[in-house]
């Protein structure tokens, strides 16, 4: 399964005027299914909160008064994104400049993948930008109250001592002070080992250099990395990122338990590619997210993975996420805004030496993509909550949504759209009430 | 923080006018004249008089004394945050010792005595904020000690055996130490009478204390004042090491050095050994000056058996690979041992009664300050 890059890249070109022609606000008939796309945000006729909004502008809101800023794990976020920029060639050379944008737009930019071992701390290792010039792009590039560096310590950082040396450099201090950085505990039971420099055997000889290792964790381990870092570094936020395991709300509620302030299951982590399959599929992290909620559980939780669009960043917050973190498509965003992107396109997925180069010019272009992207995604978010009728992003809930299927409808416990003979003719709605899961769907019928 | 420059009317002629900055920033300034002042001097030699106090005492214990062992593949990953120093050493990068903890288990099990000391110079690249702390130095000594076959409540009997025997010793100096108290404002007017055994209270118990006291509005203004912190009664936590303010608050209201032991798991790295019938909770204890000068001293029991000690390593977070010859001395030869570590400089500090640790040696480095 891939992103569809050809939407993104349009995004990227035109901003939010992309959502005006033809194939905007989930009416998209790409052939990439989103694992949400059974899930329908549905928009009511009748909107108290829209009434309630107007008598305090006197006039009819619009979708320009919906609000979207969100706090996250104690940032503040202007719109409830974060970008947690996979690692790799493009990465690397987009780095800064996607930092600098995520800056601009108020939102959380997460920093990791062993950049600091490879590419340097703060003295560049290679040509490309060291760990703290990508920081500090972001961190001096913030306006006003929102934002906040999320920092990883990948398994070679473990050896550098990242989080150590971060604690303690005057650089970081301020930011440290404002409350502006947090740490991420990768719980990630395996990743993508480089055999070369991790163990003194080279298991990896078998496959090629590179190759899936395994990390140890224990329910007593998980906590102990959280209770520890709490104490190591109280004056940052903790964050936990995990992956699309199958004990998902135990994960949860140890990481809440220990008081983590943000969890983020990513259901797309880099390593899954080679083990395609391994895995629950990202739509069972949501529902873990949707469990939790019903548990009460009030950490903040972010989904990650083929999320990419306003849509789906909504139907994430109804079913109990307050924010999606992108990962590879913040590339594509950098890359689409390039007047070459038709021909990075075609080169992507090939193995063109061609690509390369193209890509060190598309890059300088990266800033205005990035930014019409995230853009595109704010608006689209605005018209479609005030479709809603609801004036904030964090009013809507799982009654804004139906599922097609029976199956998804029980897994999130939200209404059911029952579609005998194809959709949108000849249907229902079958609203399912928490309490009345047990029942027959039949005794909840609504009015059609 | 401590006010800039403390003077005093009442010292003897010869240093009045003189003065010495307890702002760490100033030591960049004449380093000359803050190191030949007459007090400093005095502090200086009471380091000494305090050094070979502490050494007699182990000696007669029957105590080996060892060099620091400075520079390691690995060092212990201490706690709070404080990075490590790195050198190059022949193509691989070593670290120079935030402690010596793993080198004294290590001695300690060889040894036919089976107890060990040094006095340990250590650097840590602190955080920031520890510099404010007026206890925390980048370059510091600690007098380290390990017992083989022994827990933390017999090295605890040790620990307060020692305070005793170093102030008792000091008795026959009272005088010239009023001089130093005097001129930085201390109130003291004898060295304390320790009377034995130390008070002790477990964590939770200095917890609980802590959030009575956490009530009064008074005691949180202080806090708030005096350390810059905001709600600090919402970081007092059962799970987790009692904030700096706090414990200059428990240290404050206590008059006699004490112990805090108990700690819970996640407060301590993965040396410090777990109690077997009491999960979560470790074997372990701080020592505490009274009068505000809070830690002085930090022990435990070790984790010995090579197995807990990888299954704690991986909990807070440390590669075992880097560890490897440590992990493979435990599986072979590991033994129980139990030790501690006192602060010299906060040794010092305690009984001349100085506002701050940086006083208590020369050309001090205070975390933050490029200091001489």
């Amino acid at each position: 399964m891939s992103y569809p890059i050809e939407e993104i890249f349009r995004r990227a070109r035109l901003g939010s005027a992309s959502l005006l022609d033809g194939i905007a606000l989930g009416a998209d008939a790409d052939p990439m299914k989103s694992f949400l796309d059974d899930i329908l945000l549905l928009p009511p006729l009748f909107t108290p909160q829209r009434l309630e909004k107007g008598i305090e502008l006197l006039r009819e809101p619009l979708y320009v008064d919906v609000g979207t800023e969100v706090e996250v794990g104690g940032f503040k976020l202007r719109m409830p994104i974060t970008c947690a920029p996979p690692g790799g060639r493009i990465a690397d050379l987009s780095g800064p400049r996607i930092a600098e944008v995520c800056a601009e737009m108020g939102i959380a930019y997460s920093l990791g993948e062993n950049i600091a071992p490879v590419r340097g701390y703060d003295v560049r290792l290679t040509d490309q930008p060291s760990f703290k010039e990508r920081a500090l792009s972001y961190l001096e590039n913030l306006r006003g109250e929102y934002g906040g560096l999320i920092i990883q310590q990948g398994v070679k950082d473990e050896d550098l001592k990242l989080w150590e040396r971060i604690y303690s450099d005057p650089d970081f201090d301020p930011y440290i002070e404002r409350g502006l950085i947090a740490f991420e505990i990768k719980a990630e039971q395996i990743y993508l080992g480089d055999a070369k420099d991790e163990f003194m055997d080279d298991p990896g000889s078998a496959l090629g250099g590179r190759y899936p290792a395994s990390r140890t964790f224990t329910e007593e381990i998980l906590a102990g990395q959280i209770r520890l870092l709490r104490n190591n570094f109280p004056r940052v936020r903790l964050f936990l990122r995990t992956g699309p395991y199958r004990d998902l709300d135990r994960v949860i509620e140890i990481a809440s338990r220990e008081g983590v302030d943000a969890i983020t299951l990513d259901g797309e982590g880099a390593w899954i590619s080679s083990l395609a399959g391994a895995r629950v599929p990202a739509l069972v992290c949501l529902s873990s997210i949707s469990r939790a909620r019903e548990r009460g559980i009030e950490t903040s939780m972010m989904i990650s993975g083929m999320l990419y669009d306003g849509p789906s960043v909504l139907k994430s917050i109804a079913l109990g996420a307050d924010a999606v973190s992108l990962g590879e498509p913040v590339i594509y965003a950098c890359l689409g805004g390039s007047k070459l992107s038709g021909l990075v396109k075609k080169l992507l997925g090939r193995n063109s030496r061609g690509l390369e180069s193209l890509l060190g010019v598309a890059i300088k272009e990266c800033r205005r993509g990035l930014m019409n992207y995230l853009k595109s995604i704010e608006v689209e978010m605005k018209v479609l909550a005030s479709a809603l009728g609801k004036y904030h992003v964090n009013r809507i809930c799982k009654e804004d949504v139906c599922s097609l299927s029976r199956e998804l409808a029980d897994l999130f416990r939200i209404k059911y759209i029952y579609a005998p003979g194809g959709f949108p003719e000849n249907w229902e709605i079958i609203q399912r009430y928490l309490e009345g899961l047990e029942h027959s769907p039949h005794a909840d019928l609504m009015h059609r | 923080m401590i006010s800039l420059i403390f003077w005093s009317e009442d010292v003897p002629t010869m240093i009045t006018r003189e003065y010495i900055p307890v702002e760490p920033e100033a030591l960049s300034g004449d380093i000359f004249r803050i190191v030949s002042h007459p007090i400093m001097q005095e502090v200086y030699r009471f380091r000494h008089i305090i050094a070979r106090a502490v050494r007699d005492f182990l000696d007669k214990e029957g105590f080996v004394e060892f060099d620091p062992i400075m520079i390691g593949p690995v060092t212990d990953p201490g706690t709070r945050g404080a990075y490590e120093f790195r050198i190059p050493y022949y193509g691989r990068e070593y670290r120079i010792m935030r402690s010596g903890i793993l080198y004294k288990q290590l001695l300690a099990a060889a040894m036919e005595e089976g107890k060990v000391y040094f006095f340990y110079p250590n650097l840590r690249h602190e955080p920031l904020d520890a510099g404010k702390t007026g206890r925390h130095l980048v370059e510091f000594v600690q007098i380290d000690l390990e017992v083989r076959d022994a827990d933390h409540l017999e090295v605890m009997k040790i620990a307060e055996r020692l305070i005793k025997h170093v102030i008792d010793h000091l008795r026959d100096y009272e005088d010239r130490l009023r001089r130093i108290w005097e001129f930085f404002g201390s109130k003291r007017p004898f060295l304390p009478e320790i009377s034995l055994p130390l008070r002790r209270m477990t964590h939770e118990e200095a917890v609980d204390i802590l959030m009575e006291h956490a009530r009064r509005g008074e005691v949180i203004e202080e806090l708030e004042k005096r350390f810059n912190v905001k709600k600090p009664e919402r970081r007092l936590s059962y799970k987790a090491e009692i904030p700096w303010e706090w414990e200059w608050y428990l240290s404050k209201i206590n008059e006699q050095p004490f112990f805090i032991q108990d700690y819970p798991k996640g407060a301590r790295g993965f040396y410090d050994r777990e109690y077997p019938n009491r999960p979560g909770i470790l074997m372990d204890f701080d020592l505490l000056a009274p009068e505000g000068h809070g830690e002085l001293s930090s022990g435990a029991a070790r984790e010995y058996d090579a197995s807990r000690v990888f299954a704690r390593m991986k909990e807070s977070g440390e590669n075992p690979e880097l560890y490897k010859w440590y992990l493979e001395f435990l599986r072979d030869h590991g033994r129980p041992t139990a030790g501690f570590g006192i602060g010299m400089e906060r040794l010092v500090k305690y009984i001349c009664d100085l506002p701050s640790v940086h006083l208590a040696r020369p050309a001090p480095k205070v975390p933050g300050v490029h200091s001489p």
